[in-house]
Formats: structure tokens, C-alpha cells, sequence
């Protein structure tokens, strides 16, 4: 046997393709524009003023309100990450180190899955709901007034139910990949459950632990709109300070230098991230899985405690959507109880037209992001050419950034002639493409490692050129992927705020927004009906990509749904 | 379904590479012709470069320098598309979102044929390599040995130039690779189309090929007939991959027509060579063992064979055939025994007298 195929040739063959070089140009080229270049703008608006400059960045350093956003936010991510992954880790310990019943964890499942797919409000207004000043929880149930939820503590509380279940469902893999017989391997040494726990089944599982750590720390830095409507004046974080400074002072510059002063912990977190995940797991490294063993590692009172902790959770994620099907429901919760339409009345009338441009710029953003991500996949994991790794680098950078960053930089770079495209449909489907388009991309890669490459020789060799073997071969072979990159595509474009806030217009608006906007008008029965509306969207539309899925006959959404992380 | 053969010209090709899987491969300065219609083996073990050869000729791979030439005109740098080749992978490499019909046509599809006749071509080719009715099948519904059949009929039904096979039997079992071996083999005669076809199997190259070039490290070691290569073999490594071998030492007395003679356990014998030998030169002599023979001690030797007196130190029944490892003069020399029933057999242990007859030897250039 010769030397294994390599994939497509050498580079030199690939600058020679007809087809390929064109492609790669093109990628660089959307790339640059809609990656580099609004990142480039952000920084040098931060950097230049007829000059290198740092004045933007010591003033910001000066205020001291801006020194306590940046300690806030920093404070927050860290509590976020290590709360989140708490919660998480105990839920998956439930879910696959406890022998409970199957029906169990499709349960965990389907509830676990809401806050993934929720409007980024959600978990924030239903927490004013039950534990407000006027909350339904504390008030009228504890009677205790004064009850303070803005600030720290209110915020970290809705962030941590909003993000611990990618805590879950990236440690319930972990968890299930150590292999019983190792902690049988403990027992057998004589040492107690609590010992092996310790020894034996928390190490194994520490790469899972930090990698959830730094995904919650991550989605807690960029999160935008919890702080919004929980942080209030007394806790400002970076996300809501820039975007305070740039539509309440106008300020670009200062709304700039403090999204460079997010810029560099959320990167940090990212490269950190990545440099977790692609080192080997231990995991995998004990090879063969033994015997199959039932798990003993928990006592039947760790397994109750758990069993309390995470039904007081569901039950509250429950209260909490249940509070906002009720509010969406009443006249005005807490003080008019009486059932009306009126909500859902405006919803269909006033707000028709930002769902209507919602569905537009989702329907638009599915076929364009779904190709783009599965033609960079395809170009990414299958060819060879000069700036393969610097594109796919470049092509994640929106993704990793925090909306708010890339929400300014947009702002920054496209609202001026000649690329003033800032309130168009345009640019809000552009932004949704190259900021949510990873999850397809990476699917295809997982897919096509499975593809062996003489398809595409073959197919060569049968004289179609590479755009032909494309569409008749690797297409219909990635299918999977171009779905799940497109359920995706769909959820972010129903859901996102945080970059688009900065981008929507009188011509151009979405649910979304409508929904901050019945916030910050204290119109909360609406927000609460749009926010029922997205959500059943969503929920309809996973469920009709994972039948699609299974007739596909690939993998089911719950791997779709560790990718919505973020 | 005729297609014309084209003459094939590999020009001082080279290549190198490091790959992961392998490490550094290479292909090293290969020049070889493929007549009109010839198949022409590439055999050689594991990282030889045959499949890189292969590759290139088919435009997979770029060659680092050197010329491939098909009908004289240089399609060096012409992309695999246009190159009009059929490629049989080891894997089939069948697309397994197609039907069988859809896999076979789909190179046709390509080059936009109408469906008439797309239709009328697919169900000839699939007469051809006996698999009718197939059609509507999936790849994964299809026995490995069907499958092969499929990719066969996929890369013959475009009329290709040039036909390449890469190791296509390998995934075969034994009983099975035996007989696609002959049905490829009256397949690429009946279509007389060129064909180069890469293996590690030596007795596969010999049944099937009309020349084999044998390639050992980049290089192409030796290039001839399955009789040539076994026959006169002109390196210890050619010697020794293709059959089995015993290479025995030999000092030369004088140069002779056609040959040189040796001096060979006691006695000065004739033996053919290709090049002329320097008298008091020490020389290989190639000696198959099927060519070596075992007798009773004490019996007369036949005139024109040397003989010398050896002892058995092994001996494996295989029921065809004896193989015996018998020590001659301090060193150990391979012995095949054919029909065993009727010759008998030596223990181990036993005297023997050892016999070869001069004209079964021949001088291995060093």
C-alpha cells in the first residue's frame, strides 16, 4: 500500500483549480469585509485619532464607573461559570451516574432544552415576576416586601438557570464516557464512594469541568441582555456600558474602547476554551470500556440530595416559563389577574410587522448561512491552499466576540457611504451568517472526517470538476449538517439581540427588540407574548428539524443542541 | 464498447512528500511506457511509491519534476477531469447516496449524455461485469465482490484512455480475489484498454499482467514479464520479492557465451548471465528452490548436476508439496519437495544429497 490519499493535493494543485481558487477568494473576501474589516474599524476608532493614541482607553481606565463595570463583569462570569457548572455538573451526575429510569432524562432533556432556545429576556422578566418588588413568589406567597433582585445577586441567579444547561449537556458527556469498571477498580481497593468520587471520578471528569467553566464564563461575559434589565445603575457590566454609551451619550469612541476592554478577557476565555478542548481527554485514553457494570459511585442519599436540588430547579425553570404563559394571558400580572387577549391582540397587530421581518431575515439567513458554513467546512476540512488555518481562524472571530463587540464594530464600520448598510435587512442577515454559521460549519467537519476522500477522486476521475462533485457528491453526503447549521441559524435568528440591537431600524425591527422594548416600556404582558411566540417558533421548528433529522438518518438534535452554546 | 487504448509515457517523474500516516514517501526519477492496451503492474511492498506513481499518473498528486505523457502529449499539469482516466479504488470509493444504476451513470451524467442513451450504456457495461438487474441497489445493500463489480463498470462505462487500479482486491477474500482477478483480467482484454494496475501481491501481478515493473523505495527496481522477473531477476530485492530464493555465493573462473563459468560446491559449471563476469569476481547465483534437489546419500548424481551433501534441519508438509530447510556447507538452503506421495520424505535430521542443475542457476549482477 501506498501512502494514505491525501486530501486533494498539494496546495500548488489547489491555486491551480479553477473552481477552488475563485471559492477561496470569495470566502476571504465576505471574510474580510464582514470580519476583519468592522474589527479593524472598532480598533483603530479605540487606537487612532490622527495617531496612535491611548487617550480613549486611560480615560476609560479613569472613570471609575467604567473600572467597576470591567470588575463587575469579570466577577460575574467567574460566579456564572462556577455556579452554571455546579448545576450542571449535579444534573448530569443524575442523568447518568444514578440508574435512574429512562424516562428521567428525556425529561432533563426537554427541560433543559427551553432556556437554550429562549429569547435572551426571558429568564429576566420571569424572575421580576416571581421575585419582584410586587413578585408573585415573594410577595403574595412570603409576603416579603423590599425583596432587591437587581443588582449581582438577581442577575447571577437568571444567568445561571439561563446557561447551566450547556453546563449539562457538555459534563453529561463526559460523565458517561468514564467507564464504570474504573471506579469498581477504587472499590475494589478498598475505598468508599466518597473516596472514589473524589480520586477517581471528579479528576477524570476535570478537562469536562474547566471546559464548561470557561463556556459559562464566556456566555456570561457576552450576555447582554440579563444585565440590562436586572443590573440596573448599581451594577453596570461591560455589554450594557457600551451600549448605554453609544445610543444614550452617542458616544462611538467610548462605546468603542470599552468594547476593547471586553474584547480581551472574552478572547482570552475563547483561546483558553479551544486550547482545553483540543487537547486530548483523558477519557478517552483508557481505551477498551470493560465489562458493562452498574453504576454504585452514588449513595442513596447523594442521589436524593441531587434528586431535590435539580427538581427545585426544574420546578423554578417551570414557575418561570409558566409565569410568562400566565402573564402573556392576565391583564397586567400581579395587579389585574383577569384573563384578556389584549397581549397577544397587539402581538398580531402592532408587532406583525417585527415578527414578519424576524421570519424574513431567519428565512434568508438559513439557505445563505447554511451554504456559506458547509462550503467553508467543505473548502476548510478538504482542501489545501495557502490561509486554510488563518481563514478558519478569521471565520470564527464574530462568533467568539461577545454580540455587543460585533454589534458596535458593524455599527462603526457600516454606517457610513459607502457601506452605509446599518437598518438594512442586509446587513442583520449578514451579521446572524457570519456570527452563527460555526455550528454548521463544524458539523460538516465532524461529518466529512467519516467521508473518505476517493468520493471525491472518484468523482474527479469521472470528469466532474469540483463544483460538480460538490453538489452531487458532498452535498447530499453533508445534508445532516447543512440541517442542523440551519436549525441553528434559525433559533439565533429569532432569539439574538445583543449585535443587532445596534443594527435594526423603523424599516427593519425584530421580535427581539420588541420584546426590550415592552421591558423598558414596562409593558411586560407584551414582552411576555412575544416571547410565548418565539419560543413556540422555536420549539416547532426544532422539533420539525430533528424529524427531518431522523429521516435523514443521522444524529438527533441533542447534538445539535451542545452547539448553540454561546 | 471499444475504447482505444493510449500509450502511456512516465518521464523521470519524482515526488516527495511527508504525510502523516507514513511519514516521508517518495517517489524517485520513474520513467516507464505503457503500450497500447498493455496492463502493466506496479508491485512492490508497503511505502514503495506505486500508489504515488498511480496517483500521479492519474493527476491526484502533482509531481515535484518529470513528465506524464499520454498519445505523446504532456498532461502534466492538466487537472484529473480532463484526463479522461477510469480509477478503480481499494475501497471502491462507490457514492453511497447513488443506486447502483445512479453510481454507474454517473459519469455520463457528467458529460451531459441523453438519457437514451445513458440508460443503454449503463445496462451494457452492467452485463459486462454480470451484474443485470442491479440497478436499483444501494451500495450497502451489495456484497464486497459486487461492489467491485460496480466500481469497475462505473470507471470502464466512460470509455476511459487509461484504466487504474489500485490495490482493488485487497478487500477480498482469498476464494473471491482469485476469481475477480480473471474476470479484471478478461474484462481489460476484451476492452483492450491501457491499464496500470497497483498491487503488493505477487502472485496476483503474475497472473494478471502483461509486463510487471517491480518498485522498491521511489525506484522502479526492474521491469518485465511475470517469466522475465522470476527468471532473471537482476537485484537481490527483485530476487527476492517476487518467489522465493536461495542466493548462493560463487567465484567466477572465466567469462563463457552467453554466461559464466563458476566455480560451485567442487565443481566448475556454465551459467547463464546477462553481462559478462570478471574472472576471480564473487558473484550471486539465484537458485529457486523448487530447483533444488533432494536425493538419498549415496546415490549417483545425473551427469549435467552438481551435487553436494547436506543435511535436513526442518521440514514443513504442506500436501501439495515438502518444504525442507537443509544445511549445505554451514549455510541453510530452501528446498520444495512437489508431490510428495511419490518421492517420499526425509526426516529431520536425515543425510540427503543436494542437486541442482547448472542451467536452473544464473548470475545476479551486483
Amino acid at each position: 500500500m501506498g501512502p494514505a490519499p491525501a486530501p486533494a493535493g498539494s496546495s500548488r494543485a489547489a491555486l491551480r483549480d479553477p473552481v477552488l481558487a475563485p471559492v477561496v477568494l470569495l470566502l476571504w473576501a465576505a471574510v474580510a469585509l464582514f470580519v476583519l474589516y468592522p474589527v479593524g474599524r472598532l480598533l483603530a476608532l479605540t487606537f487612532w485619532d490622527d495617531g496612535p493614541t491611548l487617550a480613549a482607553v486611560r480615560e476609560l481606565v479613569g472613570s471609575w464607573q467604567h473600572r467597576r463595570a470591567l470588575w463587575n463583569s469579570l466577577v460575574l462570569a467567574a460566579l456564572v461559570g462556577a455556579a452554571g457548572t455546579a448545576l450542571g455538573f449535579a444534573f448530569a451526575l443524575l442523568a447518568v451516574r444514578a440508574n435512574l429510569p429512562r424516562w428521567v432524562g428525556t425529561v432533563l432533556d426537554t427541560i433543559v432544552l427551553l432556556p437554550l432556545i429562549s429569547p435572551p429576556f426571558t429568564a429576566a422578566i420571569a424572575l421580576i415576576f416571581a421575585l419582584g418588588p410586587r413578585g408573585l413568589v415573594s410577595y403574595h406567597v412570603f409576603g416579603i416586601s423590599g425583596l432587591n433582585i437587581y443588582g449581582l445577586g438577581g442577575t447571577l441567579l437568571s444567568e445561571t438557570l439561563t446557561y447551566f444547561p450547556i453546563a449539562y449537556l457538555t459534563l453529561k458527556g463526559v460523565l458517561a464516557n468514564i467507564d464504570p469498571n474504573l471506579e469498581d477498580g477504587g472499590f475494589s481497593l478498598g475505598a468508599r464512594r466518597w473516596r472514589v468520587f473524589r480520586t477517581i471520578t471528579v479528576p477524570l471528569a476535570a478537562p469536562g469541568i474547566a471546559n464548561s467553566f470557561l463556556l459559562l464564563t464566556a456566555a456570561s461575559l457576552a450576555d447582554f441582555a440579563t444585565p440590562l434589565i436586572l443590573g440596573g445603575t448599581k451594577f453596570p457590566v461591560l455589554p450594557t456600558q457600551a451600549f448605554l454609551q453609544i445610543t444614550g451619550l452617542y458616544d462611538m469612541r467610548g462605546g468603542a474602547a470599552l468594547s476593547f476592554l471586553l474584547l480581551v478577557p472574552a478572547l482570552a476565555v475563547f483561546v483558553a476554551q479551544r486550547w482545553w478542548t483540543e487537547r486530548r481527554s483523558v477519557v478517552t485514553v483508557t481505551g477498551k470500556v470493560g465489562a458493562a457494570t452498574r453504576v454504585k459511585s452514588l449513595s442513596p442519599g447523594a442521589v436524593a440530595a441531587l434528586v431535590l436540588l435539580c427538581a427545585l430547579t426544574v420546578l423554578l425553570v417551570l414557575t418561570f416559563y409558566l409565569l410568562i404563559v400566565f402573564a402573556s394571558m392576565v391583564r397586567a400580572l400581579g395587579a389585574d389577574n383577569s384573563f384578556s387577549t389584549a397581549h397577544y391582540a397587539h402581538v398580531f397587530s402592532g408587532g406583525l410587522k417585527a415578527i414578519r421581518d424576524t421570519l424574513v431575515i431567519a428565512a434568508i439567513c438559513m439557505p445563505v448561512g447554511g451554504l456559506f458554513a458547509v462550503v467553508l467546512g467543505f473548502v476548510v476540512a478538504r482542501t489545501r491552499f495557502p490561509g486554510r488555518r488563518a481563514l478558519e481562524f478569521a471565520a470564527m472571530i464574530n462568533y467568539a466576540l461577545p454580540g455587543t463587540i460585533v454589534g458596535i464594530a458593524y455599527l462603526v464600520a457600516f454606517n457610513d457611504p459607502p457601506l452605509a448598510l446599518t437598518g438594512t435587512a442586509f446587513i442583520l442577515v449578514i451579521c446572524y451568517v457570519f456570527r452563527y454559521s460555526l455550528a454548521g460549519t463544524r458539523a460538516t467537519t465532524a461529518l466529512l472526517a467519516q467521508v473518505d476522500p476517493s468520493l471525491e477522486e472518484a468523482s474527479a476521475s469521472l470528469g466532474a470538476r469540483r463544483d460538480v462533485t460538490f453538489r452531487r457528491v458532498i452535498l447530499p453526503l453533508i445534508r445532516p449538517a447543512l440541517l442542523a447549521g440551519m436549525t441553528v441559524l434559525f433559533i439565533r435568528a429569532m432569539t439574538a439581540i445583543s449585535a443587532t440591537i445596534f443594527l435594526v431600524s423603523l424599516s427593519w425591527s425584530l421580535v427581539t427588540v420588541r420584546i426590550l422594548e415592552g421591558i423598558t416600556n414596562l409593558e411586560l404582558g407584551q414582552a411576555s407574548a412575544f416571547s410565548v411566540l418565539v419560543i413556540l417558533l422555536v420549539y416547532a421548528a426544532v422539533i420539525l428539524s430533528s424529524l427531518v433529522m431522523r429521516r435523514l438518518n443521522a444524529g438527533s438534535l441533542g447534538q445539535a443542541g451542545t452547539l448553540l452554546g454561546g | 464498447m471499444s475504447a482505444s487504448g493510449a500509450r502511456l509515457q512516465l518521464v523521470s517523474v519524482s515526488k516527495r512528500f511527508v504525510s502523516a500516516e507514513q511519514g516521508v514517501a517518495a517517489v524517485d526519477d520513474v520513467s516507464l511506457t505503457v503500450e497500447p492496451g498493455e496492463l502493466l503492474t506496479l508491485l512492490g511492498p508497503s511505502g514503495c511509491g506505486k500508489t504515488t506513481t498511480l496517483r500521479i499518473v492519474a493527476g491526484f498528486e502533482q509531481p515535484d519534476s518529470g513528465r506524464v505523457l499520454i498519445d505523446e502529449r504532456d498532461v502534466t499539469g492538466l487537472m484529473v477531469y480532463r484526463r479522461s482516466i477510469g480509477f478503480v479504488f481499494q475501497n471502491y470509493a462507490l457514492f453511497p447516496h447513488l443506486t447502483v444504476f445512479e453510481n454507474v451513470a454517473y459519469g455520463l451524467r457528467v458529460k451531459r449524455l441523453g438519457a437514451g442513451a445513458i440508460r443503454e450504456r449503463v445496462a451494457r457495461v452492467l452485463a459486462l461485469v454480470g451484474l443485470p438487474g442491479y440497478e436499483r441497489r444501494f451500495p450497502n445493500q451489495l456484497s464486497g465482490g459486487e461492489q467491485q463489480r460496480v466500481a469497475v463498470a462505473r470507471a470502464v462505462v466512460v470509455e476511459p484512455r487509461l484504466l487504474l487500479f489500485d490495490e482493488p482486491l485487497s478487500n477480498l477474500d482469498a476464494k473471491l480475489r482469485v476469481q475477480m482477478r480473471d474476470e479484471l483480467s478478461r474484462l481489460q482484454r476484451q476492452l483492450a484498454v491501457t491499464t496500470i494496475y497497483v498491487t503488493h501481491d505477487q502472485e496476483e501481478a503474475m497472473a494478471i499482467s502483461d509486463r510487471i515493473a517491480v518498485m522498491h523505495a521511489g525506484r522502479v527496481a526492474q521491469v518485465g514479464t511475470a517469466h522475465d522477473l522470476y527468471r532473471a531477476p537482476r537485484s537481490v530485492f527483485v530476487a527476492q520479492f517476487i518467489g522465493r530464493v536461495n542466493l548462493l555465493s560463487a567465484r567466477v573462473v572465466r567469462a563463457s557465451a552467453g554466461g559464466a563459468v563458476v566455480a560451485l560446491w567442487g565443481r566448475e559449471v556454465t551459467v547463464p548471465a546477462d553481462g559478462p563476469a570478471a574472472p576471480g569476481q564473487t558473484v550471486s547465483l539465484v537458485l529457486r528452490p523448487e530447483s533444488v534437489g533432494l536425493r538419498a546419500e549415496g546415490t549417483a548424481a545425473p551427469a549435467p548436476d552438481v551435487a553436494i551433501a547436506g543435511v535436513v534441519r526442518s521440514r514443513t508438509f504442506l500436501g501439495e508439496k515438502v518444504e525442507y530447510a537443509v544445511e549445505v556447507a554451514g549455510t541453510s538452503l530452501q528446498a520444495v519437495s512437489y508431490d510428495p506421495l511419490r518421492h517420499g520424505l526425509f526426516d529431520v535430521g536425515a543425510r540427503v544429497q543436494v542437486l541442482c542443475a547448472p542451467a536452473s542457476l544464473r548470475v545476479l549482477r551486483s
